[in-house]
């Protein structure tokens, strides 16, 4: 049994980089973050922010060389993950967390059928028979919504949503209890995101796993998630529960986040941007990184680490403007 | 697929009428006088004449094509050759399998190794494994097959003692000739292969492999494998021509009676039935073997397959 106040997931001052022809990419630097079991997450934050390389570095998938970690934790279920053997890892991969990919047209093998790319989930996993892991992967086939009749075929027949189907299929197969998905819809126009989302949501809730959802998409977070987690340049910038950090945005970033959607009751002729380019991960401004690129930007945020401030109790916002309680510091 | 195999095969026919009318035509305007070469330069015109006149030498080309292209496609026959006075085919029949021992030999250790050095490469690259590697191809490359030849015979006949310097017997006899014929061709193999192993490396579904908790010998072998022998296979047809034409030069050096060496006495003999005979035998062979490659690529990629059995190609 869990005991009470023990984190399912607890990521701490997680450090990333990779090496590219002599420059370093400072993609994640010091993120630090915890999970309660059966809890949704919702990592938000533009392109290059880290998003996907904090979620490859759970799973121990990232490309060694260029990527290096540099320092920091992550446990899970009171074991730290980044001290494991690789043998230990693989058998947690896939079993106990298991990803969902961005891109489904290039997640699955071109060669070999998608029936085969999902037994192999489960013969890497517990299932020594043949037969009864095809069996297996038909039902899971089946779940997620593709006829048992498509098994032996190869993913080039298939089309981006049901690609997308097979790789959530591979993900759930061995009943996770943590699902990173990372962007699942980017890759996938409207209609089919909002089928795929609701698919990920029931299947979470069958299997009663704890997911991470990493994204870009306000409106995903807002459907699905229970806590909101804000990444600007490999930092957090903003966490809270999902209703905090939607009806009171706190950071200069989020808060232009928000405003750059486009309104449903107000006619807006313009969308309002973030100014501005996202912070270079090889030269990162000192200070807070958004300084840059913020409105309200003084000298102080220039220099030193930005202190971390409790506005309500759970919703923690970095910046130096704020104060306890959520008032700009004017 | 067995209507692509057979269309395949129906243009192999074409390829090879035109093989045939190239190399005649070739020959035919070759300055060179098949009778200087067969009598010596002490015959007397008129000796050489009745030769030409024998040998149908004296006849316009359109007559001497059309009776070549009968002869060959409809009644089979490839004439007796002028040097020997034997049929060229039978000499051909007990020629090819030697020929093809080599080809074939070298073609296995050229895939074997090739590959097999090449994933060590690619999964390494980068570090000094793969440099390691890299460095060896280069010196593979850099060598000449005859080169090569002749240094395996400087060290394993005349100072070991262990295999047979020239000729034909055992299997022992075949070692030299298919090492000399693979080395260079293992150099290219490797490259190639260590190229695509290092572009699949980072593919996406290699990383679901990995995610799924796949341990990384099997992701190199069931998921990476199957996608990089591609442009490899592709390669191959081109190394295994290279081989089969090669062959007068390996042969020669091992004294081998194979269809290489029938081949280079033919030309210098200007014995036109015999060299149009090994021209073909040549065309034939590379011609099997780009179907065969291609027929390997369906094999392994279904989306290939799929168009063969569309009929798309």
């Amino acid at each position: 049994m869990e005991k009470q106040g023990n984190e399912f997931l607890e990521v701490k001052n997680l450090c990333v980089e990779y090496t590219s022809d002599k420059k370093i990419v400072h993609a994640v630097n010091g993120i630090s973050f915890t999970m309660k079991k059966g809890e949704t997450l919702a990592i938000v934050g533009e392109t290059g922010a880290g998003k996907t390389t904090l979620a490859k570095t759970i799973m121990r998938i990232l490309p060694d060389p260029p990527a290096k970690i540099r320092e920091g934790e992550v446990w899970l279920d009171g074991e730290n993950l980044l001290e494991k053997p690789e043998k230990e890892m693989t058998e947690i991969r896939g079993k106990k967390v298991a990803m969902i990919f961005q891109d489904p047209m290039t997640a699955l093998n071109p060669v070999k059928t998608v029936g085969s790319q999902i037994v192999d989930c489960y013969l890497l996993h517990g299932y020594s028979n043949k037969d009864e892991a095809c069996k297996k992967a038909k039902e899971m086939l089946e779940l997620v919504g593709i006829p048992v009749t498509r098994f032996g075929e190869y993913p080039f027949q298939f089309s981006g949503g049901m690609k997308q189907r097979v790789v959530i299929a591979m993900a759930l197969a061995c009943n996770p209890e943590l699902i990173l998905a990372d962007e699942p819809t980017t890759a996938l126009d409207v209609t089919i995101q909002a089928q795929v989302i609701g698919l990920i949501n029931d299947l979470k809730k069958q299997y009663s796993a704890s997911m991470i959802l990493i994204t870009h998409d306000l409106g995903v977070v807002a459907q699905t998630s229970d806590r909101v987690i804000v990444v600007y340049a490999g930092t957090v910038v903003e966490a809270g529960e999902r209703n905090d950090v939607f009806l009171n945005p706190s950071h200069p970033y989020t808060k232009g986040l928000f405003s750059s959607l486009p309104s449903m009751d107000k006619k807006v002729r313009r969308l309002t941007p973030i100014e501005g380019l996202p912070a270079d991960p090889t030269n990162l401004p000192s200070g807070c990184p958004f300084h840059p690129r913020c409105p309200q930007s003084t000298e102080k945020c220039r220099q030193g680490q930005m202190p971390v401030v409790e506005l309500e109790p759970g919703h923690f916002c970095a910046c130096c403007n704020l104060k306890h309680g959520g008032t700009a510091d004017e | 697929m067995c209507r692509y195999i057979i269309r395949r095969l129906l243009t192999m026919i074409l390829i090879l009428v035109a093989s045939a009318f190239l190399i005649f035509t070739l020959l035919y305007f070759t300055p060179a006088d098949p009778a200087d070469a067969q009598l010596g330069i002490s015959a007397t015109w008129a000796e050489k004449e009745a030769l030409r006149e024998t040998l149908g030498l004296n006849r316009p080309y359109a007559v001497q094509l059309g009776e070549f292209m009968y002869n060959t496609f409809i009644k089979f026959d490839f004439g007796k050759s002028w040097t020997y006075g034997t049929p060229v085919f039978g000499e051909l029949m007990t020629r090819i399998p030697r020929t093809l021992t080599i080809g074939i030999g070298a073609m296995v250790i050229n895939l074997a190794i090739g590959i097999l050095m090449g994933i060590f490469a690619g999964v390494h690259a980068g570090k000094w494994q793969d440099s390691l590697v890299m460095c060896i191809l280069m010196v593979f490359i850099a060598c000449p097959n005859f080169w090569v030849a002749l240094m395996l015979v400087l060290l394993f006949s005349a100072k070991l003692n262990l295999l047979p310097a020239y000729g034909i017997g055992g299997y022992e006899y075949y070692i030299m000739p298919i090492i000399a014929s693979a080395v260079a061709g293992i150099a290219v193999n490797a490259r190639f292969m260590r190229n695509s192993i290092v572009e699949v490396f980072r593919a996406d579904y290699i990383t679901t492999a990995r995610a799924k908790g796949m341990k990384e010998k099997l992701v190199i072998y069931k998921e990476m494998l199957p996608n990089a022998l591609m442009p490899t296979i592709t390669n191959m047809g081109r190394i295994l021509s290279g081989i089969i034409a090669g062959a007068p030069v390996i042969e020669s050096v091992f004294s081998i009676p194979g269809v290489g060496n029938y081949l280079l006495t033919a030309i210098n003999q200007r014995d036109y039935p015999t060299v149009r005979a090994c021209v073909l035998f040549l065309a034939l062979c590379v011609s099997l073997i780009m179907l065969a490659v291609d027929l390997a690529y369906a094999a392994i990629d279904p989306r290939i397959r799929a168009q063969f059995s569309k009929g798309g190609r």
